[in-house]
């Protein structure tokens, strides 16, 4: 970590990448088995976003588009938002009515996209 | 409880400057049940740990590992309870049961029995006449008349006027006394007439020298006549007794003591509701057809933007599912439709005289759901359960000083209607989202308004503004943060918030209560509050290591990642040993790595002091080295074995590196050292989720949750592991937050 402007959302994701690893995650990568590319953006959505692609495939979680093809759905959200999101503290629908969270791709893939897929940061 | 709360709605009633007896009614209520709710508090205490746990906290507690300083007064053994704050109260409090069985009486809605009023009439009188009584300092001469006048309110006598001694009342006292006399008397006397019950008043207020009209603008039953009539409702609808009625009055006189005046509340009331009435509807429409000509210029874009929602109104009005039907989503974009809510300049507006077309077709519309707005309403006020949810929804929309329609119709509007409509309609129209999703987007849509609803207060959180608890009964309370501090030790960490921001708001200044305050925050798993109080603890004294640790920690847990660095950085700089350390060219713009190395360095400096060890694993947690972080933490506790929360952070830190196993083993030994500590408790029951054993899980976050209802980040996660387990039979009882059955459903 160089620079003190660090995603809040980056925390989640690389707690996300060795979750997925354990049984519990490896649970989770069979339930849905689909591929979401997510835009993080800082402020506002559509600007400087950071593309962090999670393949529930393969199990995996890496920055960058997806390379093996089109993603299931891509999702833009706020870092502040993702973060409500993956915590259980927004609703993806109420979100996505706000326009707090983007969609593109298939309705019925993001509708898997929910809280319980993240696993939660413990705190000191 | 309910009647505590109403009563001791202090802090805005406290007058700054003045004595604990701005204060006597407060005192008065708190004497008189603190019996009960001495009960209560005590269920906290650790009782159905094991019994060895008690010998193992109590001594530790006032040992060296307490996070921040050490506290000097003499130890209060667990068993005897009797702090001085509580003997006081018991001992004015010699006719305890009183308030209690007027109390009763009052929910029982039936006239007191018959025989009662000169066995009553008797006492009352005794204990007017006393002269003991009311000789003495004022406080006494004040708290045993308000006695013999609750204790009038027993039979249902009259109650008579009587000389007292001059108790110097302040002008602000007196407000306080006829405002809450006034409020609680309705109580009491709520099977007697307008009448009665002013004369009650009225009379007490007149021996109190306190004139009984100065403040109040008309006379006060004309001002509650309303809600009075929904208390006697709710009153013969509910059993004595039952929570929903507590709640409701709790709700009220929360929003009570925020307004003020009730005739704010009506004003609003017709200011959010007024324009949507079909009282006002109506006249809206004759202006209408006045002013026809104007009709024929409608503008262009809102016709289209009517034609896009009544398609889309239309798609969703083909879902046959009942529940969708009735929802107020649907509701909102049939409105738009009809042309009652228009799109102007990007924000959805209230249509006044710009809808074209047929307006007769239109009004007829526009009249149809005025009656369902006044079915609904009717049906609110039959229905308790609804006027509650009515009362809570209109209420937080209050506090919002704007309407949450309004809040959610320009939200709305910035999805850029059409596109989103379209595809909606799409999606819906080949059937994607199948029958189950229209009832979730239903829901969805009231959670949201639930949501909007409480966004206020975390809007106020978030921006590190500390929110105070709406009734403290500790408010008044002659040295609250020793009370504080007692509790704090005991482990009744809630008591101990409540009693502590009673001390900051006396003494605003008073670093040591808003640190203790932000620690017990944390240990209570409410990370936001203790953010905001250790914020202003550090205003109080910036340079308190403690409490830039505190932040430190605090805002790593809610990854903010510079905040943290900053106040890491700032512990370091004013350390006496290692201030020398920090170079002062850093302070403005932080690298990590430069802050990572000065520790370092700290820590060969000085390989025996735990906190230099402690402050390194925080940040290399912030960097996510998490096995460096254990490291750190290991050697610490070697240092000091006793300290809870040095446990919690060894166990957090596993957890976040994936080894969830061992955390919950250091869980444990945090847990043996500190038995309510929140914290770890909710901490295990992340680990257990993570694990993917979410039955275990729930039983944890409830466990947490039975300690702190207020961390709302355990009930999100409980709610989350409830849906995993497949008990969404409990969702309910999650959503409306009802730890009863959900203990009985998940013990541990």
């Amino acid at each position: 970590m160089g620079s003190n402007d660090e995603l809040k959302s980056e925390a989640l994701l690389e707690l996300m990448k060795q979750h997925l690893n354990t049984d519990a995650g490896k649970a989770i990568v069979e339930k849905i088995g689909l591929v979401y590319q997510i835009n993080i953006a800082p402020q506002k959505i559509g600007f400087n976003e950071v593309i962090y692609t999670i393949d529930f495939k393969k199990g995996e979680v890496k920055k960058g588009a997806y390379e093996g093809g089109k993603a299931d759905a891509i999702f833009s959200f706020k870092d502040e938002d993702f973060v409500k999101i993956a915590l259980g503290k927004m609703n993806p629908q109420i979100a996505f009515m706000r326009g707090a969270m983007k969609i593109k791709g298939s309705l019925s893939a993001a509708t898997k996209f929910t809280p319980d897929i993240f696993p939660k940061p413990s705190k000191m | 409880m309910a009647m505590r709360e109403l009563v001791t709605g202090g802090a805005a009633c406290a007058v700054p400057g003045s004595s604990s007896s701005s204060n006597p009614f407060g005192n008065l209520a708190n004497a008189l049940l603190n019996s009960s709710a001495k009960g209560q508090d005590l269920k906290e205490l650790p009782s159905s740990l094991p019994t060895s746990s008690e010998a193992q906290f109590y001594p530790e507690a006032h040992g060296p590992q307490l996070p921040g300083s050490e506290f000097d007064q003499p130890y209060v053994q667990p068993g005897t309870q009797s702090s001085d704050f509580l003997r006081n109260f018991n001992s004015v409090g010699g006719g305890n049961g009183l308030l209690e069985s007027a109390w009763d009486e009052v929910q029982g809605s039936h006239p007191p029995p018959m025989h009662g009023p000169q066995v009553l009439y008797d006492r009352g009188a005794a204990a007017q006449l006393q002269p003991t009584t009311l000789d003495g300092p004022p406080q006494r001469v004040l708290s045993s008349f308000l006695h013999s006048f609750v204790e009038s309110s027993r039979g249902g006598i009259p109650f008579r006027p009587t000389q007292l001694p001059v108790l110097g009342l302040s002008a602000g006292d007196k407000q306080c006394i006829r405002d809450r006399s006034s409020i609680m008397a309705r109580h009491f006397f709520a099977d007697k007439s307008e009448d009665f019950i002013n004369g009650q008043v009225n009379a007490l207020l007149c021996s109190l020298d306190i004139d009984g009209e100065a403040n109040s603008k008309g006379p006060l039953p004309a001002r509650f006549r309303e809600l009075e009539g929904y208390w006697n409702e709710s009153q013969a609808i509910q059993k004595p007794g039952a929570h929903a009625t507590d709640g409701w009055v709790t709700e009220f006189s929360q929003h009570r003591v925020d307004r003020g005046d009730p005739n704010v509340w009506a004003h609003s009331f017709e200011q959010q509701h007024g324009a949507n009435g079909w009282a006002s509807e109506f006249e809206q429409e004759q202006s209408q057809m006045m002013s026809a000509d104007h009709m024929r210029g409608g503008n262009m874009a809102s016709l289209a933007a009517m034609e896009q929602t009544r398609m889309l109104a239309n798609t969703l009005a083909q879902n046959e599912d009942p529940k969708f039907q009735k929802s107020r989503f649907l509701q909102f974009v049939s409105k738009m439709s009809r042309g009652e809510l228009i799109i102007d300049d990007n924000q959805v507006k209230q249509a006044t005289s710009s809808a074209a077309g047929d307006w007769a077709g239109e009004y007829q519309q526009q009249y149809n759901a005025g009656s369902n707005w006044a079915n609904e309403y009717q049906h609110g006020e039959v229905e308790i359960s609804r006027a509650n949810q009515w009362a809570n929804e209109f209420g937080s929309e209050q506090e919002q000083h704007g309407s949450v329609d309004d809040q959610w119709v320009n939200q709305f509007s910035k999805l850029h209607v059409d596109d989103w409509a379209e595809e909606f309609g799409n999606q819906v129209g080949e059937g994607i989202l199948g029958d189950s999703s229209a009832d979730s987007w239903a829901n969805a849509y009231d959670e949201f308004l639930n949501e909007q609803v409480a966004s206020k207060q975390r809007l106020d959180s978030s921006r590190g503004v500390y929110v105070f608890s709406d009734m403290n009964p500790y408010v008044g309370h002659p040295n609250p943060l020793k009370e504080g501090q007692d509790m704090f030790h005991k482990g009744l960490l809630s008591e101990a918030v409540l009693a502590l921001e009673a001390e900051v708001l006396k003494n605003p200044d008073n670093a040591e209560g808003w640190r203790l305050l932000g620690i017990a925050h944390a240990e209570n798993d409410d990370d936001q509050q203790a953010i905001a109080a250790m914020m202003r603890a550090q205003e109080a004294d910036p340079t308190n290591l403690e409490v830039l640790l505190a932040l430190g920690v605090s805002h790593t847990n809610e990854l903010e990642q510079s905040a943290a660095l900053k106040y890491l950085y700032g512990w370091l700089r004013n350390h006496p040993k290692y201030g020398v350390l920090a170079r002062p060219e850093l302070s403005d713009s932080l690298y990590y790595a430069d802050v990572a190395r000065t520790f370092n360095e700290a820590a060969q400096m000085s390989p025996e002091d735990a906190d230099v060890h402690i402050v390194l694993g925080v940040l290399y947690n912030l960097s996510r080295e998490y096995d460096k972080a254990i490291e750190s933490f290991r050697t610490a506790l070697k240092l000091k074995p006793q300290d809870y929360s040095l446990w919690n952070k060894l166990g957090a830190t596993q957890a976040n590196s994936v080894q969830s196993a061992d955390a919950i083993l250091a869980y444990q030994q945090a847990l043996d050292l500190k038995p309510n500590y929140v914290r770890a408790w909710a901490n295990m029951g992340i680990s257990y989720a993570n694990q993917g054993m979410y039955e275990d899980s729930i039983r944890y976050y409830v466990r947490a949750l039975t300690m702190n209802p207020k961390a709302d980040n355990g009930w999100q996660y409980l709610r989350i592991s409830l849906s995993c387990a497949s008990r969404s039979d409990m969702l309910e009882a999650c959503d409306s937050r009802n730890l009863d059955i959900l203990l009985k459903e998940f013990p541990l």
